[in-house]
């Protein structure tokens, strides 16, 4: 009777083991899931990509502007006194203003960056564009990050379930070499 | 002590990581930095091997699943249960490394596109599967189940596989397989690079696989000699 008991404690052990795991792993996607869901629930997700078309005014100051992301969708924006913008030229000196403030830069800035296809990040409401930075994240080095992000990410996860298996497989040696004595 | 290191060794275990040495030297030392993405685009040489390991890993646990309802060989229930197991490592850092490489390109971690969703809903087959068997009672009735929950779950495969092409979205196109675009990049650099870091993502699946089945037999001697152990008890004590 007691060994039965100790059978099914240890098999039902092995079982919770597993689904431990299981679980640790739907948490931690779930997790992931509702954080990157909760950051852009109240926004449109920003666009990224290169500028396209830039349209002024007669008197020189921008109207519109037309990005082209990695899909190949072309999105027009339009602009208002409030549009902030953070562009950098090619040297790497950074612009940072609105479109109230210097009208006529946004042009010349986004012109610049049409000529040689840098890429921008916009967030916008209803086509109207809140701001035009700079891609940073389009940048080599800004990646780095996300790659190693994965290579640890990776390994991490096999290194862990490497040693999973190989506490495991001690204690059911252990426990065979054991039983195995008992039964002599 | 070397006798040690060296008992410990296993062929496949020797193979895998001589070509994940070699892969790991393709990625970021031969092959050149692609032009649009940057350095993020080297997280698909990890993403689209580990994809192939899991959707690998539910086609061994659907066929040995089938192999059990057919044999019921105890065998095939055990390569079942280590390949799903396996496969779920490998679902999971499918799912990350994908979130952690549209964070930079699309500048969202999720969408809810046919592709990314398949592909959870693949992670949630390898995860009911372990589940069932977790909580549901020991016995040829839990083995029976899990096969027919395992032969189901290889009908998301082609599901995923075919998802980019079915419903085009943001996901890039199919490189590989039959469906792939003619004009794929499978030849240039990206293509070998690709390659050998999938051969050695397999190797390495069959390695893992190989080495929780044996757990696995263990596991299935050690009740049977408890088994063995309870009868005797009885018999003694009657």
């Amino acid at each position: 009777m007691m060994l039965y008991a100790i059978n099914t404690l240890t098999n039902s052990g092995k079982g919770a083991m597993g689904t431990k795991l299981a679980l640790a792993l739907i948490i931690a996607l779930t997790v992931s899931l509702a954080v990157a869901q909760t950051s852009y629930a109240n926004h449109e997700p920003p666009i990224s990509g290169i500028v396209v078309g830039v349209e002024t005014d007669d008197a020189g100051n921008l109207t519109r502007f037309a990005v082209s992301d990695s899909t190949g969708t072309v999105t027009t924006f339009t602009i208002f006194d409030g549009t902030e913008y953070g562009l950098e030229n090619q040297a790497g000196d950074r612009w940072v203003s609105t479109q109230g403030e210097e009208p006529s830069e946004s042009v010349r800035r986004l012109r610049d960056h049409r000529e040689r296809f840098a890429p921008i990040t916009v967030t916008f409401e209803n086509e109207t564009a809140f701001s035009v930075v700079e891609r940073e994240e389009g940048k080599l080095e800004a990646n780095l990050g996300y790659l190693f992000a994965v290579f640890a990410v990776t390994w991490a996860l096999f290194f862990a379930y490497v040693l999973y298996m190989g506490r495991k497989q001690r204690v059911l040696q252990h426990e065979i070499a054991k039983l195995k004595g008992k039964t002599g | 002590m070397l006798k040690k290191v060296l008992d410990l060794l296993d062929p496949l275990l020797i193979l895998s990581a001589a070509l994940m040495g070699v892969a790991l030297y393709l990625i970021f030392i031969w092959v050149p930095t692609e032009t649009n993405q940057g350095a993020v685009q080297r997280i698909l040489y990890f993403h689209v091997p580990v994809a192939w390991g899991s959707m690998l890993g539910i086609l061994v646990v659907s066929g040995s699943s089938f192999m059990y309802l057919w044999k019921k060989n105890e065998k095939w229930d055990r390569l079942a249960v280590a390949s799903a197991e396996v496969g779920v490592i490998f679902g999971a850092i499918m799912l990350l490394s994908g979130m952690i490489w549209a964070r930079p390109v699309w500048a969202v971690w999720w969408t809810g596109e046919a592709k990314l969703t398949t592909a959870l809903i693949l992670f949630f087959i390898y995860v009911a599967y372990l589940m069932f068997r977790g909580y549901f009672p020991p016995g040829a009735q839990r083995q029976r189940l899990a096969a027919i929950i395992g032969v189901i779950g290889a009908v998301d495969t082609p599901i995923i596989y075919f998802a980019a092409n079915l419903w085009s979205q943001a996901h890039p196109p199919l490189i590989t397989g039959p469906a792939a675009d003619a004009e794929s990049t499978l030849g240039s650099d990206l293509g070998i690079v690709l390659m050998a870091s999938t051969l050695a993502f397999t190797f390495l699946f069959i390695f893992l696989v190989q080495t929780r089945y044996k757990i696995r037999k263990s596991e299935d001697d050690l009740v049977e000699l408890k088994r063995i152990l309870s009868t005797s008890a009885m018999t003694g004590v009657n």
